[in-house]
């Protein structure tokens, strides 16, 4: 390698105290120097909405300079320096592109979710060039202000001001004479942490987002406070993903938007006596309204990716066939998703949102108080998941291998009412000893979930046969009818097992100590 | 690395402002680009402000006893790097004769710059011999600036005869008319009806330009002072057609 070679830019970072006009004013009584156009460019860093690329030290960044733009991807913080992708955009999602190495580190980091624009700096670059006796460029200098907008309402600050210096190939010791001018200054030199400090700046915490109930809740505060905390905080995770679930491409915002919907009714419903029943069947009917909207959108995204990953068990013709039945999942869905989207934009639906937000923020206690409005949130929590706890047991216990589909149902809402109590107050409980009960009660979930995940994949498949013409492809979906009801059979035969360990005695006396013992002696 | 040779026998035809203009046009798109100024005379390194001169000699580096990274100045163009003349390359033919095998030297010397450049344009000096003969072997595509008379379109048919009689891929050449005087009867005629022995000339035509004339005045590319003056819209065409040659998929 040759020496020029090894003559790399520098970069530093130039004090926020001092103004470059001075700085140039001098430099240019010791070089000839040329001032080009002040140009605007922008570097704009991509996530996914919870900063999951972040989060793993991984970097897609766009470099938009004039008409140009160029896009940069570093897989991982252990990685190479960041690499210039032939891309003329940035891919929406993992699966826009075609399969390729960048396609499937991207995948392995954001999964399915989606990318969206997430820090935008606007950089002010003042280049100007040093030049020799014939007029020829030797060094290059760029002084760029990095600026940062939080948001369209409020004023950019400089994040930071930098200089960097270029060399020439061939003209070393031109270089060497414009670092000379700069060292006595001690500058430091600059590292790549502009998102950083943008996100320094905005107050962003990229670990932040989480659907899990983080809520501290006081054990002695009254029951309804404590409801409404809950309450607000599943409405937060709601708002969160609404913009997300609009845009309709990434189905996690939906996901989390819907189980946010599911949690809030299972939170007005269980958590009773607390708040006026007015404002109970109110909003459990405007969110079961909502709720219904999306369970079909859920329903077929789950059997969309459930079919795909059966692909492998059916022949290559009968994957042919079942194209029709594809087309008519992503039809289905597409309609579904729409209506959902439909509702979310609408001003019904933003003044009922307004509205219960209002009433949850809204300190004033109820009165006359219910049974249970001023209880101590402890004492509540421990009633009622005790209560759904002897009912998932009675429920469970009455399970045999002859009983019907609907009582396996009954016992998964049980169940999940269960979860959801326990998610809510959690933080009441010795956290190992919950997550523990948690993780037990998981494992039941898990075969009921999929024992009712088959179910309704069924239903939707007679529904398709029922308007299909198509008879290669009513064949077909005969074939995945016949593989489902088998690994319906096989599912239903686990229950049982993941029943009896559920059930255990040892799992029974740790709900006994938890949920009746452990707050024993408080009052 | 695309390697794309600017070559006639004839001298006065425009090579040197086609590998000035092409290449600048090139390092507009943000590739990087070398132009390898072959021609002892230098006026490519006159256009770009760079003395035609190699630091420890141009034979060395000819020879391959240096490596041409030693010898490369950057322009006043980010990405566009210049391997300077030197006038020792007037003895060229020689130096590449001694080397073992002559017809493959050029590749050979290219070769290091392969990870580093996405373009070598070479801008060969007037003539016929060994050292040709590594550029057409070394080059991706030969570009041939062919004035339209008579006489040029002669020297034309000497080179695609030497190619068949040498056995070089044909398909590599791409001729096009240079220095077009539409106000003379013979230039019309020709470029409308283009003969039928220049398969592959493009349809971009360089027409006779005060602007281009300018350049040594300038010391600059068009792009850098006449952006959009019409010789340099005829070069941004020509750049675009040789592009989607390079990349027929693109």
């Amino acid at each position: 390698m040759g020496l020029l070679m090894a003559i790399k830019q520098l970069d530093f970072v130039f004090p926020a105290d001092h103004g470059f006009s001075e700085l140039l004013a001098s430099f240019q009584n010791n070089f000839y120097v040329k001032l080009q156009a002040e140009t605007v460019n922008y570097r704009v860093f991509y996530d996914t909405f919870d900063w999951r690329l972040y989060n793993n030290g991984s970097v897609l960044e766009v470099h938009e300079e004039g008409q140009s733009r160029r896009i940069y991807w570093r897989a991982d913080k252990d990685g190479d320096l960041k690499i210039q992708l032939g891309l003329r955009q940035v891919p929406q999602l993992a699966t826009d592109l075609a399969d390729s190495e960048f396609c499937r580190q991207l995948q392995s980091v954001i999964s399915v979710r989606e990318l969206i624009p997430r820090i935008k700096i606007k950089i002010k670059h003042l280049p100007l060039v040093v030049l020799d006796k014939n007029k020829k460029v030797v060094v290059r200098i760029n002084f760029d202000e990095y600026w940062y907008f939080p948001s369209k309402t409020r004023a950019g600050v400089v994040l930071d001001k930098r200089i960097t210096i270029k060399p020439v190939k061939g003209y070393v010791n031109e270089f060497n004479q414009v670092v000379g001018f700069f060292n006595p200054m001690q500058l430091s030199e600059a590292q790549d942490n502009i998102m950083k400090l943008a996100l320094a700046e905005s107050g962003i915490i990229t670990t932040e987002y989480t659907t899990k109930l983080n809520l501290l809740l006081d054990a002695e505060m009254p029951a309804e406070q404590a409801l409404k905390e809950i309450l607000l905080w599943l409405l937060d995770i709601m708002r969160q993903n609404t913009a997300g679930s609009i845009r309709g491409r990434d189905t996690e915002f939906m996901h989390d938007y819907r189980v946010s919907i599911r949690k809030t009714r299972s939170a007005l419903t269980q958590i009773n006596k607390v708040l006026p029943q007015g404002i109970i069947s109110k909003y459990n009917k405007f969110f079961s309204g909502l709720g219904k909207l999306t369970n079909p959108v859920r329903d077929l995204d789950v059997f969309q990716i459930k079919l795909a990953s059966y692909q492998h068990d059916f022949s290559i013709a009968a994957q042919k066939h079942l194209q029709p039945l594809r087309d008519y999942l992503a039809q289905s869905r597409a309609e579904a998703q729409n209506k959902f989207i439909h509702t979310l934009k609408s001003p019904e639906y933003r003044k009922n949102i307004k509205e219960w937000r209002d009433y949850l923020e809204n300190t004033e206690p109820t009165r006359p108080p219910l049974e249970n409005t001023n209880k101590e949130i402890y004492k509540l929590a421990d009633e009622l998941v005790w209560n759904i706890y002897q009912l998932a047991l009675e429920e469970g216990s009455a399970i045999t291998d002859d009983s019907e589909a609907e009582a396996l149902h009954e016992l998964r809402k049980t169940c999940k009412k269960l979860r959801y109590l326990m998610e809510f107050f959690q933080s009441l409980y010795a956290e190992n000893k919950i997550r523990e009960l948690i993780q037990a009660l998981k494992g039941l979930q898990d075969n009921l979930g999929e024992y009712n995940d088959l179910h309704v994949h069924r239903d939707i498949l007679k529904t398709f046969s029922k308007q299909c013409a198509d008879a290669e492809a009513n064949r077909a979906c005969k074939k995945v009818i016949k593989f489902l009801e088998h690994r319906q059979v096989k599912t239903r035969r686990r229950f049982a097992e993941r029943y009896a360990s559920f059930s255990s005695l040892g799992i029974q006396k740790e709900f006994r100590d938890l949920f009746v013992e452990s707050h024993k002696g408080r009052a | 690395m695309k390697v794309i040779a600017i070559y006639n026998i004839k001298g006065g035809v425009g090579k040197t402002a086609t590998a000035v203009n092409l290449s600048y046009l090139a390092s507009l798109d943000g590739a990087s680009t070398l132009v390898w100024d072959l021609d002892p005379q230098g006026a490519a390194s006159y256009y770009f402000r760079i003395r035609a001169r190699v630091k420890g000699g141009g034979q060395k580096l000819v020879e391959g006893k240096r490596g041409l990274e030693d010898a490369i100045k950057g322009t006043d163009y980010e990405s566009l790097d210049l391997l300077p003349a030197d006038f020792s390359y007037r003895d060229m033919d020689f130096f590449v004769e001694l080397t073992k095998k002559p017809g493959h030297h050029l590749s050979k010397l290219l070769k290091p710059l392969s990870e580093e450049y996405d373009y070598v344009f070479l801008d060969c000096p007037p003539s016929i011999s060994s050292a040709s003969e590594s550029v057409f072997d070394a080059a991706d595509v030969l570009l041939v600036p062919t004035i339209p008379t008579t006489l040029s379109l002669r020297t034309y048919k000497q080179i695609k005869k030497f190619f068949k009689q040498e056995h070089y891929d044909s398909m590599k050449i791409l001729p096009f008319f240079a220095m077009v005087d539409m106000r003379k009867q013979m230039h019309r005629l020709i470029v409308e009806y283009p003969p039928s022995f220049m398969p592959g000339l493009l349809d971009s035509y360089i027409p006779y330009a005060s602007e281009v004339e300018r350049m040594g005045v300038k010391r600059a590319p068009l792009g850098d002072f006449a952006a959009h003056s019409r010789a340099a819209n005829c070069y941004k065409s020509m750049w675009e057609e040789i592009k989607s040659q390079l990349y027929p998929t693109v």
